[in-house]
């Protein structure tokens, strides 16, 4: 019978964050600045400090190995007194006039919704100014959306959560005809999970609109005649035509709690139906996105997806009594990753011994109740913690296998306990964010991560031929 | 000046002999397209001219400026001291973004290595966070005991208005620790120097002078300004000034104890390597404790041999002055050997160079020392000092550059596409997306540059990033048939 216990940090400094957000305060922006590189020709316009674009581009080029371009507005001294207003309507019409957007997202930062800058007010007269300059149609061309994100305000997940429900609240049209397709918010996911998402859906006959496609631009071949340097705009990411027609969709599937926001306002505005949940990852939360999309659709699973399960459960017949079963895990991160991988290490038929997140979050706790109801043994939920607490709970109760990003090398160093990588940021290792861990075939790609590790930790070499 | 031309001359002259043609017009009346108030931050350097770009202006907003801001350059100047606690009084993101990013080594403590935040959150931005962060003290206090916490103000902290200093003073009263505040709120200038200033300040007012072990029996002992041991820099320096008997007080900051600095005012000299965040600490050093200073540089061999020979005149010891000729003698030649190899890929490459400040100017000879041409160079936070400094090192026709934004150097880039890129991870993946050849040179970089066998290092990554067959296939596309 499985046991739950339940803890919450009980000190006042965060020591090795597990809560990411925009550099220089806006815990928020980060991930709205995620969201909006994941817009076709979009651009984020942080409005703050620059240290706040600066930071944030320098973590996504470790983790994507990829370009970004982050616009900020330089709020400086004067800005505090007399308000930001001069930097974000200068800034907006620069961004018009040189890199020709399609999509601008005004981010916010504690600087700016502490002067209390009027975004929407500022916004409208920039709007004026560029219609001036480039004339109306151009200007009719750029959508200009305000993103509140003050970073003083809970985490980064919430953050995506009013980036996503921002874009759809300021560019979804009034809905027409249906376009048959389903709307799907990702999450905070690496491009290869996106595009397993994709595929899933098309081996259903299914078209989706991704809120929003991170997957080409954060992966982009390199081809120096065919891409568009002057200025940088990698291909693909959701066209802002798919954005004003999400609500002609059949539904919305938001792969993560935290997602949860845009789809029920998709749900209330234009009667969209909404599911939020589960992360699809491992067997029965991929049974249940596939049951989710069945239900919108009415489309049929097709047998190719059940062989696509059918290798994931192979592989699980093959590895788990042998390598995995009874062995204990960490996980650490994003509370929508921690609970799926913590039910597919049951499934695994290992136990999700201890799990982390740093979300103060009631939800996740309830989730991860749940998933514990699965385990083999006592789960442990440590939640609006750090790596810190994680480390110490794990210096004294070990692990044989720890699960998160790289942020948590240190540990698997100091503790001697192999840390498998998944999630965001990966930035020792590379190609994570090309393959996917969602889906039937990225539960393969996970299984064999986990499995890889166990046996090179804790198996003798002098024996792996024997050990098929 | 005399010393360095006799020992450059031979290695330069190769190059300088050349003067290769430039295969663009080099006084265009305009570089590239831009914004017209930014025109003037490039320029050529040519006789007759100024040579210096416009400097030293706010970026322009919207224009995807890759500065960065106050509180990141306090961080870089300090960070590397590796036995402190570096608290960042901010909401999460400001440490959660910039804990652990800088690629500063350490032989002893990790502890700088840990990311540390008060997670101001709504309540504190209204009721202020003075509270939390005394709380917040006491608590790292017990559970570290570290001999200093550095507390970072971030822009909330300017903008709600918390006394830093005055929390830091009584929680240094309860802990008996040094509680050091750095007024380092991100807003404060577009230019991160400020925040090296103000870097320098708190170490100045608050750790050097604080400690007074009786003084070393080595009269030639110094401090190392403005090192900060990325990717092991230091190591590659330390051995060299120790071979001429000289006895190291403390880098600042690189692989640094608190202990260290906190009596680095008893050395007798300060060598500064990198002059765009530390001369200001050894100009206020040589006011308050009377010592001189040295403007060094390890990169390349004959600034590296220039500096050695230079220390070693200042103590004005006869022995030392042959000690470093007889090692510079034997450095030469095996350095020289070794890159023989590497140099004959590279010569003739053109490099630009784009960083954020010391590197515009403290490269340039390690190229041409290759028989490189540095085509381009430039800084994100240059000063009017630093322009002329570049100006000094850099050959006629070079082109020089201003706070570019990301459009101006893919245009950059394109319009004079060299043949390889020097620049830090945010211009990285640009510039190969152009299918141009990059190699790191900042906080992420993993191989050490400084001194003899850096050079070698530097050589042999350098021809790495431009010899790599990966850009042979780009300009050889598939073909159908």
């Amino acid at each position: 019978m499985s046991e739950v216990k339940v803890t919450k940090r009980d000190r006042n400094v965060i020591i090795n964050p597990l809560v990411t957000c925009q550099p220089l305060g806006a815990m928020y922006a980060m991930y709205a600045m995620y969201a909006i590189s994941g817009i076709s020709h979009g651009l984020p316009l942080v409005h703050g400090s620059q240290g706040c674009s600066t930071f944030v581009r320098y973590g996504f080029s470790r983790h994507f190995r990829e370009p970004s371009e982050i616009a900020v507005t330089s709020l400086h001294e004067d800005a505090a007194v007399f308000g930001g207003r001069k930097n974000l309507i200068s800034g907006l019409g620069n961004l018009a006039a040189r890199f020709h957007p399609d999509l601008i997202g005004v981010v916010t930062t504690c600087s700016s919704e502490i002067i209390g800058d009027d975004v929407n007010g500022f916004i409208k007269t920039a709007q004026e100014e560029i219609k001036d300059k480039l004339g109306e149609k151009a200007a009719e061309k750029i959508k200009i959306v305000p993103i509140n994100t003050p970073s003083f305000v809970e985490h980064h997940f919430r953050g995506y959560d009013n980036a996503i429900k921002s874009l759809v609240d300021h560019v979804t049209l009034d809905p027409t005809n249906s376009n048959d397709k389903i709307n799907i918010i990702p999450g905070i996911v690496n491009p290869g999970d996106i595009r397993e998402i994709k595929h899933i859906m098309a081996m259903m006959g299914l078209e989706s609109i991704m809120l929003t496609d991170t997957s080409d631009p954060f992966d982009s071949p390199l081809r120096p005649g065919a891409t568009q340097v002057k200025p940088y705009y990698p291909k693909g990411g959701t066209t802002v035509q798919e954005l004003e027609d999400s609500s002609n969709s059949l539904g919305t599937i938001s792969l993560c709690h935290y997602g949860a926001q845009a789809a029920h306002s998709l749900e209330k505005k234009y009667n969209v139906p909404s599911v939020v949940g589960p992360f699809p990852i491992g067997l029965q939360n991929t049974d249940q996105f596939l049951r989710n999309l069945k239900n919108m659709t009415d489309s049929d699973i097709p047998d190719e997806l059940l062989d696509e399960r059918g290798l994931l459960v192979d592989s699980m017949a093959d590895i788990t009594s042998r390598y995995l079963f009874g062995k204990t895990a960490a996980i650490y991160g994003d509370p929508d990753m921690v609970t799926g991988i913590s039910r597919f290490i049951c499934e695994l038929g290992m136990t999700p011994q201890l799990v982390c997140t740093g979300v103060e979050n009631k939800e996740f706790v309830e989730e991860m109740k749940k998933v514990a109801q699965e385990a083999n043994g006592i789960v442990e939920i440590m939640y609006g913690q750090d790596l810190r607490a994680l480390e110490v709970q794990l210096q004294e109760e070990p692990v044989d296998v720890i699960i998160g990003h790289s942020d948590g090398r240190l540990i698997d160093r100091d503790l001697q306990i192999p840390l498998v990588r998944v999630g965001f940021p990966v930035y020792d290792w590379v190609g994570y964010h090309r393959v996917p861990i969602v889906g039937y075939r990225g539960g393969i790609n996970l299984l064999d991560r986990i499995t890889n590790t166990i046996l090179g930790e804790y198996y003798d070499p002098v024996h792996w031929k024997l050990q098929q | 000046m005399h010393q360095r031309e006799i020992l450059s001359t031979e290695i330069v002259k190769k190059s300088k002999n050349k003067s290769k043609q430039l295969d663009f017009d080099p006084l265009p009346k305009k570089i590239i397209e831009t914004i017209k108030s930014r025109e003037k931050h490039m320029c050529f350097k040519k006789k007759g001219t100024d040579s210096t770009p416009q400097c030293n202006k706010s970026s322009i907003p919207g224009a995807v400026t890759q500065r960065s801001c106050v509180y990141g350059g306090a961080r870089v100047v300090l960070m590397p001291i590796t036995d402190a606690v570096h608290l960042v009084h901010g909401p999460i993101g400001c440490a959660s973004c910039t804990w652990d990013i800088r690629g500063s080594l350490s032989s002893t403590s990790q502890l700088y290595k840990t990311g540390f935040s008060t997670n101001m959150e709504e309540k504190d931005i209204v009721f202020g966070g003075e509270k939390k962060l005394l709380d917040t003290l006491i608590e790292i206090n017990r559970l570290y005991q570290p001999p200093a916490i550095f507390v970072y103000a971030t822009c909330v902290v300017g903008l709600i208005g918390d006394d830093l200093k005055a929390v830091c003073k009584e929680a240094e009263k309860i802990t008996s620790t040094r509680i050091i505040p750095v007024q380092s709120e991100g807003f404060r200038s577009f230019n991160k120097s400020l925040g090296h200033q103000l870097a320098g300040d708190a170490l100045l007012d608050y750790v050097i002078g604080t400690s007074h072990p009786p003084s070393s029996s080595n009269p030639f002992t110094l401090n190392i300004v403005g090192e900060f041991n990325i990717a092991g820099d230091l190591w590659g320096i330390k051995p060299l000034l120790e071979k001429l008997g000289i006895e190291i007080i403390s880098t600042l900051t690189g692989d640094s104890l608190v202990e260290d600095i906190a009596r680095a005012h008893q050395a007798n000299l300060n060598i500064v390597q990198c002059q765009k965040s530390s001369n200001y600490i050894a100009r206020e050093m040589e006011k308050r404790y009377g010592i001189p200073y040295l403007k060094v540089n390890f990169f390349g061999i004959s600034d590296t041999a220039y500096s050695l020979l230079s220390i070693a005149h200042f103590f004005q010891y006869p022995q030392m002055i042959s000690r470093a000729e007889k090692l510079i003698e034997n450095e030469r030649k095996r350095v020289e050997d070794s890159i023989k190899i590497f140099q004959k890929r590279l010569e003739g490459k053109r490099v630009a160079v784009y960083v954020g400040g010391n590197k515009a100017w403290s490269l340039i000879k390690a190229f041409e020392e290759l028989g490189m041409e540095v085509i381009m160079t430039g800084t994100q936070n240059g000063l009017p000092k630093d322009y002329k400094k570049i100006k000094e090192t850099v050959q006629e026709g070079t082109l020089i550059v201003d706070d570019a934004n990301a459009m101006e150097l893919s245009s950059l880039l394109k319009k004079y596409n060299p043949d390889l890129v020097i620049s830090g991870a945010k211009e990285k993946y640009l510039s190969m997306k152009m299918g141009i050849p990059f190699c790191e040179f900042n906080h992420d970089r993993i191989t050490s540059f400084s001194g003899f066998d850096g050079y070698i290092n530097f050589a042999q990554d350098l021809d790495r990033a431009v010899s790599s067959p990966v850009w042979d296939h780009i300009k050889k596309p598939l073909k159908a048939a």
